[in-house]
């Protein structure tokens, strides 16, 4: 029998950021070269001595959104226009499977991570990641913007987290296409319900449209990022309206 | 501003250096791009700046070290300024080649499949230029970009001969660097009639003064959003006709829906059905996904113990729906214990709720993997 660790951990929050150690990683689904975190999850050892811890002064990434979406019958345009605004490479398809970890501390509000794993690429890390809430208050700013780490680890993520503490709440299969502009990546994804947890195989899809995301990934303070998005969206305007969607808004 | 043997500010040092002949404006170090000057004054600095050694300035061996330090500062910043006009040139040319075929792809289509043309198709095209010249300008924008304007272009050798080398270098469309290529290729002002036009609507644009621009500007703008209301309104009317069932490329609750799902799961946490659940979660199918929500990521404010018991009761009542009779009755016991405990903080409650919790899960279980138990005990 397993011992259950209590989740009364104070300041939970910043001593786990702080065990990883930083060196740059290209971002999972094939992004934009992000500073990733890494941590070797199987011997619980650090890496050679020429790489240094970083306890802190890490550049706080944000991650700047805009969402929309759009019909099945209407994707073939979408990824059509699509291939040819963004950069010029092989169209990219991917498939992942994501879980949504919890932590209920003393705090009211829980503390949430996403464990992504591809299950068309033989070999990938998995992909660990933190949102913060979005920051609210710049009418101006277009898209959403929220903090972000990304982190890349071994395959023992779900086991590491269970120990810590972390409980699932939920999941769901991602299946779609991938673009790039620049620092911009362009996601039209298809979401599945897994019908049994932890089976894969067993999905349904959750809507007959797909999800299209552009999202960058930036040190804080570039606002001149989201004019950017701003543009590239207006190119695709009667296709698919990308907006700023409020999370909260749709609880 | 040309005189020999004039004091000047070099490079904001403060030091004065005579003998020096500067013939550009006053500041060297303008970063006024607007200025003529920019980035001359250096280049005509550097080229006479080799100057000769004054005899009234301190000692000689000082002032040569000086200026070698001056004159290399002003090679880096040339070389630097060379290297940018490099590399913003070959961003030009790629930007500009990718233009041209897409634009050739497009005339090609045109011309070759004008009978099974669809506009969706036409569209595509006029987006992928509409984007490519977007990022043309903002290259062009760059702040890493020279201004051009500054630079010029003569030609030094002109020959009727054939040159292979321009002929590769621009596709076969130059063969002859001749006395009739070079005025079209490299003017830098329109044609005389153009510039006469040109000059004839600034001049009309000055003459009426800037108050009654403004009116029309504004009589413009009116007349424009007129017309596009006008146009809005005939086609809301007529699309009311059931027009446009297929035009729809997008769905909005769908969009919301899905935001929903990624954002905090809504639609796919906790559903089970029901023949497959495990015991003693508040989530379950009876209580439909309202309750997962507030179970899942909503803040559940638990103060005083009336209140903590309710969420854990009405959970256990839904529990029961779908349970075996066995279950509730130990998790009532358990909520009793529970509520006679002197400390009455919500992570107290739920820790010694979970572990009482898990041994029942494990009795009723049995076979079922321990991961799945725990796993579906929150």
């Amino acid at each position: 029998m397993r011992k259950i660790l209590s989740p009364r951990v104070r300041g939970y929050r910043q001593d786990f950021l702080k065990i990883a150690q930083v060196y740059p990683v290209p971002y999972l689904t094939g992004g934009s070269e992000s500073s990733c975190v890494v941590f070797n999850l199987d011997t619980m050892e650090a890496p050679p001595v020429t790489m240094m811890p970083v306890t802190g002064g890490t550049i706080n990434m944000m991650e700047y959104l805009l969402q929309g979406s759009v019909l099945d019958h209407s994707l073939e345009s979408l990824i059509h226009r699509l291939r040819g605004l963004c950069d010029n490479m092989e169209p990219e398809t991917f498939l992942d499977h994501e879980m949504v970890f919890l932590l209920k501390g003393q705090q009211a509000s829980p503390f949430v991570l996403r464990a992504r794993r591809s299950m068309d690429r033989a070999g990938a890390p998995w992909h660990l990641r933190y949102l913060g809430q979005p920051e609210m208050g710049d009418k101006n700013r277009h898209a959403l913007v929220r903090n972000c780490v990304d982190i890349a680890t071994s395959e023992n993520l779900t086991d590491f987290l269970m120990e810590m503490g972390f409980r699932m709440d939920h999941e769901f299969v991602a299946k779609g296409h991938l673009f790039r502009k620049g620092i911009m990546k362009i996601m039209v994804y298809k979401i599945f319900r897994i019908l049994v947890p932890g089976n894969t195989d067993s999905t349904e899809a959750l809507s007959l449209s797909y999800l299209v995301e552009l999202s960058v990934v930036a040190p804080a303070g570039q606002d001149v990022v989201s004019d950017d998005m701003k543009n590239f969206a207006e190119q695709l305007k009667p296709l698919v309206h990308l907006e700023k969607i409020d999370p909260k808004r749709l609880m | 501003m040309g005189k020999r043997n004039q004091l000047v500010e070099v490079l904001g040092s403060g030091k004065r250096l005579k003998g020096l002949r500067v013939d550009a404006v006053y500041n060297p170090n303008t970063t006024d791009r607007k200025q003529p000057g920019y980035p001359m004054p250096m280049r005509s600095c550097y080229l006479t700046g080799v100057c000769t050694p004054s005899p009234w300035l301190f000692s000689p061996p000082f002032y040569v070290s000086y200026s070698f330090i001056w004159v290399t500062n002003l090679f880096l910043l040339v070389q630097r300024e060379e290297k940018q006009l490099e590399a913003s040139l070959d961003a030009l040319l790629s930007q500009v080649a990718d233009l041209k075929n897409s634009l050739g792809s497009f005339i090609c289509k045109l011309e070759n499949e004008y009978g099974r043309l669809t506009w969706p198709s036409v569209l595509d095209s006029f987006a992928l230029l509409s984007g490519q010249l977007n990022t043309l300008n903002k290259v062009l924008k760059h702040e890493k970009t020279p201004l051009f304007r500054n630079q010029v272009i003569i030609p030094l050798v002109l020959s009727p001969d054939r040159d292979e080398d321009l002929m590769r270098q621009t596709e076969g469309r130059v063969p002859v660097f001749s006395h009739e290529v070079v005025p079209d290729h490299l003017r830098t002002k329109p044609d005389p009639e153009v510039e006469e036009q040109e000059k004839q609507l600034t001049t009309d644009a000055a003459r009426i003064g800037a108050d009654a621009a403004q009116k029309q500007i504004q009589s413009l703008n009116k007349m424009c959003s007129n017309l596009l209301e006008k146009i809005s309104k005939e086609e809301r009317e007529s699309e009311s006709g059931g027009l446009r069932p297929n035009k729809q490329t997008f769905n909005p609750t769908d969009t919301n829906a899905l935001v929903a799902a990624v954002a905090f799961g809504k639609g796919l946490s906790n559903w089970r059905p029901s023949g497959s659940s495990g015991p003693g979660q508040p989530g379950q199918p009876g209580a439909g996904t309202i309750l997962a929500g507030t179970s899942g990521l909503q803040q559940v404010q638990m103060a005083g113990a009336p209140s903590q018991q309710q969420p854990m009761l009405s959970g256990v009542q839904m529990a029961q729906a779908g349970q075996p009779g066995k279950m509730p009755s130990g998790i009532k016991t358990n909520i009793k214990s529970a509520s006679m405990h002197p400390y009455q903080r919500p992570s107290c409650l739920v820790f010694i709720l979970a572990v009482p919790l898990r041994c029942k899960v494990k009795k009723l279980l049995g076979q079922e993997e321990k991961k799945n138990a725990r796993l579906q005990l929150w």
